[in-house]
């Protein structure tokens, strides 16, 4: 990238969730370095890691922090979610129960974000096509059902990672486009800077980098 | 011209005569390829037209006659043409006599101008000399000196705005300055003073202005997320060289991000996102482990942004570690105190150990997360640090106060001789703590010290409160209920890493007390069938007491109806167990206690047996005093 690392319109805040053992440090390795980590240990607490991204040719810098799927860590893991832009909610396609606990990682995610959240349904590990034990037709069905968006990933292939945080980086970008996802609606409710719209932690999205001189 | 004579000539044979000679010279004579001849005879048919003597005998001299006026015409005709060449020979001689004349002004005036050329040349060449040296002092300019445009924009506007031109002219003039070492070297030096001092001004008054810039653009930073544009980045890369400056813009940065995470955080707190969602931090001040969690999470997350920021700020700057380091820690300084007064008030009013042993390991987890951010000199990282402290003496005063509570008013053991309330209660309470280690994440070693004094901040008193309720029992009830508390504290420890010494502890004081135990049983049944004073006799005995039948109470008699009175608990043998034996809790304690009383009976009796059959004794009757075997017994017993 010709313009450096650092500059960037936008930061989205995401948040990776999901049962132990689904994938969720495998995704954001495999989206971050595009490599596939065989042994994972488990996440302790939270991870974080960043990539810089373009959409509708704006770039935006992607804060995700990866959760720690064991049920011990739910306390610290729950402080997580605020100010999210994005959640990304991930199950095992090979293991039912990780599927079965999505209701309860969904009532999580819409309690503790903000009611503008994309919410993004992933179906991890497509690549064992063999040992799936949910149907895509039925995790569709759930999604629409709760209004998520969805896709099955490998993040061992690679398969269809790139588009699950991109899509949902679309899908922000779009809320701020058309006046869904306020900048400017910050703790406070205060708009400061009309030109530099004051954003806070909580909104998720931090506001433009400006580009160029802004004087 | 031959003659013409026109007509028929007779022939004559003689060729030898003149005539036939002329004649045939006539005849042989071709006209038809004589062209003068046919040009003369053209000529003469134009005039002699009339054959007759008298044109014969005229014809010479009328062709002399016309030959003359030819010939005057000519003279006429050259007559003018030698005239007009008269005239061009005229003009030429003018002509020359003009050429001449310039030729001699020329000479004059080429002697004239002789010296003004060669002034002209040496003017020129000198000319040349000069162009070159133009040039030289035109690139010496170009290279020492800044165009007008660059002093220009290094002045800026008077509005103190910066243009990106001001750092090419910055650098041009750090360039320059650097250049003029050349010239010092050679010998100009007096122009590489000059321009040095000339560059050193405009630097200084350059960075100066930089600085003005830098520090306004970064008081301008306050907003959630700020604005870090390409030109200040540039602004930071060029005031590394006044590192003075550099640190100060950066303390200027500094403090306007540590206000905004201030305010930030204090926002998080008590107006939570947009339209409440999520809500304020505040609102879950009820919930301890929640509202510290989200303090903390927040601030962790918020060192995080903070970090970027810093380093989008200082990406060009070359070793810019330790600043960054700084000021991140001076930038997370300033929610310290709001942080740790919530924090403080949480601890102090809790007393639930659990709920203060859960806070704290969530802090020194997040003492360890957001250690992994900031440096360790940071005032964020000491305070969590500090309050971890705090939090971790508030546990061990609580668990302590429970424990002195214990100690203050001691129960007394119920009558099953099972554990008090307290007991159970103060077990569960360990329990309830140890399992928060579970959902901890904090390093191994700590855990292992943890559980150390965890347990002799419980396990101690607990075993003191025990002893204590114990101290008004009789021996065996003692021993049956110490046996019983002890037993529940070994089991409720042995799903525990790291209570193995504890246990080894535990598990010797159970053995004592089941010495007891046995020792008592043992003895209960050899006073109620009547060979206590038999067994207690044979081990004080001494040869010089004479033989033992003859010793009070231990004749045969009396020997025979104790061992009788044996014989019948043999066919019974529970009825003589203690009750306290049925009162222990483990059965594992429980049949090893019994076991070993038994087994010190058969022991006794044994003794008693050799003694009766031993001649030196005096039992004359001795097989049928002692009928059963040790082996039978043993065999009857176990
Ligand atoms: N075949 C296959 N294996 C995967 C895939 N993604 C993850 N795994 C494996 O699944 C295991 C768990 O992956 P993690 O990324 O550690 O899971 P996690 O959700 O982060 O687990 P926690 O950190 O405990 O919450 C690892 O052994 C991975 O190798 C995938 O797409 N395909
Ligand atoms: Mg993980």
């Amino acid at each position: 990238m010709a313009a450096g690392p650092y500059n960037y319109s936008y930061i989205f805040k995401y948040i990776i969730i999901g049962d132990m053992g689904v994938g969720k440090s495998c995704l954001l390795h495999q989206f971050t370095e595009k490599k596939f980590m065989a042994d994972c240990p488990h996440t302790i607490g939270v991870e974080f890691g960043t990539r810089i991204i373009e959409v509708a040719s704006q770039k935006i810098k992607l804060q995700i922090w990866d959760t720690a799927g064991q049920e011990r860590f739910r306390a610290v893991t729950r402080s997580y979610y605020r100010g999210a832009a994005g959640a990304l909610m991930v199950y095992d396609i090979t293991r039912r129960s990780t599927y079965n606990h999505l209701s309860s990682w969904l009532t999580d995610a819409r309690n503790l974000t903000n009611p503008n959240t994309v919410i993004f349904l992933i179906g991890n590990k497509c690549d064992l096509d063999a040992q799936r034990d949910v149907t895509y037709e039925e995790a569709k069905q759930f999604a629409e059902e709760n209004g998520l968006m969805f896709l099955e990933c490998s993040a061992k292939t690679g398969e269809n990672v790139e588009d699950a945080f991109l899509d949902t980086a679309k899908k922000i970008y779009q809320n701020i486009q058309d006046g869904s996802l306020d900048l400017n609606a910050a703790e406070s409710g205060v708009q400061h800077k009309p030109a530099t719209p004051r954003i806070t932690m909580n909104a998720g999205v931090q506001p433009p980098n400006k580009e160029g001189c802004a004087c | 011209m031959a003659d013409k004579e026109p007509g028929d000539v007779a022939s004559a044979p003689a060729s030898n005569n003149p005539l036939s000679r002329k004649l045939s010279k006539i005849l042989e004579t071709r006209l038809d390829n004589d062209k003068d001849m046919l040009e003369a005879l053209k000529a003469l048919s134009s005039f002699f037209v009339e054959n007759n003597l008298r044109s014969r005998r005229n014809l010479r001299s009328d062709i002399e006659k016309r030959s003359l006026a030819i010939n005057e015409d000519f003279l006429t005709a050259f007559q003018v043409v030698k005239e007009q060449l008269d005239d061009v020979y005229s003009d030429v001689q003018a002509m020359n006599e003009c050429c001449l004349d310039m030729t001699n002004r020329l000479k004059a005036a080429k002697a004239k101008t002789h010296h003004l050329i060669s002034q002209t040349t040496s003017l020129h060449n000198e000319s040349q000399k000069l162009q070159v040296k133009e040039q030289v002092a035109q690139a010496f300019l170009d290279k020492f000196q800044l165009k007008p445009d660059e002093i220009k924009s290094l002045r800026g506007t008077r509005d103190g705005a910066l243009q990106p031109d001001f750092f090419k002219a910055l650098s041009r003039v750090k360039q320059i300055h650097s250049d003029c070492k050349f010239l010092l070297r050679t010998n100009h030096q007096t122009a590489g003073l000059e321009i040095m001092e000339s560059m050193a001004l405009h630097q200084e008054s350059a960075y100066e202005r930089l600085y003005r810039w830098a520090q306004n653009q970064c008081r301008l930073v306050t907003q959630d997320t700020p604005d870090v544009s390409p030109l200040l980045c540039q602004a930071m890369e060029a005031l590394q060289d006044r590192p003075v400056l550099l640190k100060y813009s950066l303390d200027e940065f500094g403090k306007a991000r540590r206000s905004s995470v201030v305010r930030g955080f204090i926002d998080a707190l008590t107006r939570g996102g947009p339209g409440g969602t999520p809500r304020p931090i505040e609102l879950h001040s009820h919930d301890p482990l929640r509202y510290v969690g989200d303090m903390l999470a927040w601030l962790h997350q918020a060192s995080a942004s903070e970090k970027e920021y810093l380093q989008s700020l200082l990406k060009s700057c070359t070793a810019a570690n330790v600043q960054l380091d700084e000021q991140l820690g001076h930038i997370t300084q300033g929610v310290c105190t709001p942080f740790k007064v919530r924090v403080e008030q949480v601890l102090v009013s809790e007393q639930d150990p659990v709920t203060l042993y859960r806070l704290d390991n969530l802090l020194k987890f997040y003492h360890h997360t957001i250690g992994q951010i900031v440096n360790t000199e940071a005032a964020l990282l000491s305070t969590v640090a500090e309050i971890q402290d705090l939090s971790h003496r508030m546990f061990f005063n609580s668990l302590t106060s429970h424990a002195n509570k214990l100690l203050d008013k001691v129960e007394l053991p119920p009558s099953d001789l099972g554990p008090t309330d307290s007991l159970t209660q103060s077990l569960q309470l360990l329990r309830d703590v140890l399992a928060c280690h579970d959902a901890s994440v904090v390093p191994i070693d700590d855990k292992k010290q943890d559980y150390k004094q965890i347990l002799s901040c419980v396990i101690d008193p607990l075993l003191q409160m025990c002893s204590m309720s114990a101290s008004r029992l009789t021996t065996v009830d003692m021993a049956a209920y110490m046996v019983n508390c002890i037993h529940l504290m070994n089991s409720t420890l042995a799903l525990y890493e790291f209570t193995d010494t504890r246990l080894e502890m535990l598990n010797a004081q159970t053995e004592a007390h089941v010495d007891t135990l046995v020792s008592e049983q043992a003895s209960y049944i050899l006073n109620r069938v009547g060979l206590a004073q038999m067994y207690g006799a044979l081990q004080t005995y001494k040869t010089e007491q004479g033989p033992l039948s003859s010793l009070p109470g231990l004749d045969e008699l009396a020997v025979k109806s104790a061992v009788n009175k044996f014989d019948s608990y043999l066919a019974q043998p529970d009825s003589l167990t203690l009750p306290q034996f049925h009162l222990i809790l483990s059965s594992s304690v429980r049949e090893s206690a019994t076991k070993r009383s038994t087994e010190l009976i058969c022991q006794a009796y044994k003794q008693v047996y050799i003694a009766v059959l031993d001649p030196t004794h005096g039992y004359k009757d001795g097989p049928a005093v002692v009928p059963r075997t040790p082996e039978q017994v043993v065999h009857l017993l176990c």
